[in-house]
């Protein structure tokens, strides 16, 4: 007996051979993302710890402080020490470093330990006009260019008389501090 | 039956390949939106308005947000009977964000 079922199981065979193929091409273009999700994720961590550790320095820590409008932050940058300057170096490493079970060790005698490492500068406008300059205040390791950064940013309004490039007028200006940190 | 079961593995493998893009996609919109940016600037907005010489501060603001961080930021404040309005504008050419806020 001769009839045309064999030529539907034919058909059947090619479809689901293409749709197999279809199946191998986008599971070998799926393995073709270059940059896997989760390498930005310790990026954008970085950025929320650097960022938290900004506020909480440009926040008032007592009192006095607060009446005065003033923070651990504008005090640093209003009272300008030696380069690289100590206190927010201290600070700022003590906020991003500490973590349970660990001591802290600023002298690195600890190697197996990781740090993150940031450099600091703020910048402000020249009055009149709209030329900006920048002083780097403080860091904890110098910057070669083969780190991977990322930028966290704190706005301050200041009131000092002099500040290293910022002028010498004697009102409240805003300068932007900004703190470029990695892991090391 | 070899038809369902190589539509099956077809559904399969759009899961998969999608996985990894949604991951990507997801982290770098977070990463994209400004959120410390917006917070801060509204921070200091916020003391600005209170200061004697406000269109130098403003001036700070807005050379400083154009310069160093590729955002455009304006703010302006008007006092009417006992209230303070304030206006914010912010645009980083990807995110735009406008506030009023006004308080007594």
């Amino acid at each position: 007996m001769r009839n045309t079922d064999g030529q539907l199981y034919t058909i059947e065979g090619f479809a689901a051979g293409l749709i197999m193929l279809m199946t191998a091409y986008l599971v070998v273009n799926a393995t073709s993302v270059y940059t896997a999700g989760d390498t930005h994720i310790s990026d954008m961590q970085l950025e929320a710890l650097g960022s938290d550790a900004l506020t909480m320095m440009g926040t008032p820590t007592n009192t006095t402080m607060y009446l005065s409008n003033t923070s651990p932050l504008r005090m640093i940058i209003e009272n300008p020490g030696p380069v690289p300057n100590a206190t927010f170096r201290a600070m700022f490493l003590n906020l991003t470093n500490s973590r349970a079970g660990l001591p802290m060790d600023y002298n690195r005698t600890n190697s197996t330990m990781d740090y993150i490492q940031f450099t600091a500068n703020y910048t402000c406008r020249i009055d009149p006009g709209t030329e900006i300059a920048s002083n780097t205040f403080s860091y904890s390791r110098n910057l070669t260019g083969g780190e991977h950064t990322v930028k966290a940013t704190k706005w301050m309004i200041i009131n000092k008389g002099a500040v290293p490039v910022c002028g010498t007028t004697n009102q409240d200006r805003a300068v932007l501090v900004e703190v470029l940190l990695w892991r090391d | 039956m070899g038809f369902l079961v190589s539509f099956s593995f077809f559904f399969l493998a759009i899961v998969i390949n999608q996985s990894t893009v949604v991951g990507q996609t997801t982290a770098e919109s977070v990463i994209e939106f400004p959120k410390n940016d917006i917070r801060d600037v509204r921070q200091v907005i916020g003391q600005a308005v209170n200061v004697p010489n406000l269109n130098i501060v403003r001036d700070d603001i807005t050379v400083l947000s154009m310069n160093r961080k590729s955002s455009v930021v304006y703010y302006s404040s008007v006092t009417s009977g006992t209230f303070r309005y304030i206006q914010i504008h912010y645009n980083n050419g990807v995110t735009e964000y406008n506030e009023n806020w006004s308080y007594r």
